[in-house]
């Protein structure tokens, strides 16, 4: 919340920079996918319990956006 | 249309490709143990071997032909891939990143080699192997780095999130990085071969077997664009083959270079 702007980086900070959301771009992707396989297949699973198929859709919206919010908290605010 | 149907009728079925053309009987003998993929393998292994032997072997200030490409190589994966994904300390895991880069581009190569053609890594095994490899170094280099406790709670809690959230989240987080990271690495692989190398069979031997079994105008016409297109599609395909090596040592790289610095 500093009234400044940031300083200039470095080459040597921008190749780092570069690198961090090069991986950031594979890790967020991975966590997505993990987010709704998760809490989707916890839905399927009570789905099949309950007989219920809301609850698969259900969990797979609940993982999606628990992955959004995850892949937020680690690489969004820097 | 009913002259290529009758024609079609007329001679022998044609077999569309399946799972069925990635089993292969033993070379030798019904109770021989050596097929086809095994062979691929090794002669591809001693192949790297030697090749890395003589470009290395005489190393000099101005290197030969065969000591540039093996340098290439090598310079390739230790500045795009280990020191893109690691950063400084990747240099440390170049051997090991060369030696998957350069086996995986092999055994896929493998493919599109006239009468080998055949890729060994879409059988799955080869594939998981060398994800679970993977696997064990990046989670060995985390715990080493970040002590055990260390290393599972950077990873499970991520910092500054409202505690009653974690019982949602820290599942995503073991999920990704435990159990997804070698299942997608092997799939991917695996899948990417298997698929080009179904296209390329039904490509080729559907355009023989216009050409040879239907003939007539059509058969003539639509085999030869058939086997056109399984040329243009094997250029294709070794593109695939080394994007596909560079996309799962790529990955490799990454998990490692994520383990050693846990990101806030």
């Amino acid at each position: 919340m500093s009234p400044d702007p940031p300083p200039e980086p470095s080459p040597d900070q921008s190749a780092e920079l570069a690198r961090r959301d090069q991986n950031n771009a594979w890790n967020a992707f991975g966590l997505v996918a993990s987010g709704v396989t998760v809490w989707g297949g916890v839905g399927w699973l009570v789905s099949e319990w309950l007989d219920n198929r809301i609850y698969l859709m259900f969990g797979i919206l609940v993982g999606a956006a628990a992955a959004l919010y995850l892949v937020w908290v680690r690489y969004g605010r820097a | 249309m009913s002259a290529w149907i009758l024609a079609a009728e007329a001679s022998e079925e044609f077999h569309a490709p399946g799972p069925a053309d990635f089993e292969f009987p033993p070379i030798f003998g019904e109770d021989g143990f050596l097929t086809k993929p095994m062979l691929i393998i090794i002669v591809g292994t001693a192949l790297i071997a030697l090749l890395f032997y003589l470009a290395t072997r005489r190393a000099d200030v101005v290197p030969g032909k065969l000591q540039f490409a093996g340098e290439g190589v090598y310079g390739f994966v230790r500045n795009q891939i280990a020191a893109d994904a690691i950063g400084r300390e990747g240099i440390k895991y170049v051997p090991y990143l060369a030696t998957l880069f350069v086996f995986i581009a092999v055994l896929n190569i493998a493919g599109i080699v006239p009468f080998v053609q055949f890729p060994a890594t879409s059988l799955i095994a080869i594939p998981l192997f060398l994800a679970l490899i993977s696997w064990v170094i990046f989670n060995y280099v985390g715990i080493k780095r970040q002590g055990l406790g260390g290393y599972f709670t950077n990873m499970l809690f991520p910092p500054g999130v409202p505690k009653a959230i974690y019982p949602l989240l820290s599942p995503i987080e073991f999920m990704s990085t435990v159990v997804f990271r070698p299942i997608t690495l092997t799939l991917r692989l695996t899948f990417n071969m298997f698929a080009g190398h179904l296209v390329l069979l039904l490509c080729i031997l559907g355009g023989e077997f216009l050409l040879f079994e239907v003939q007539g105008v059509i058969g003539f016409a639509a085999g030869g664009v058939s086997l056109l297109f399984g040329i243009v599609m094997t250029f294709f395909e070794g593109f695939i083959q080394l994007l596909q090596a560079y996309v799962f040592t790529l990955l490799s790289a990454v998990y490692i270079g994520g383990a050693l610095t846990h990101e806030h």
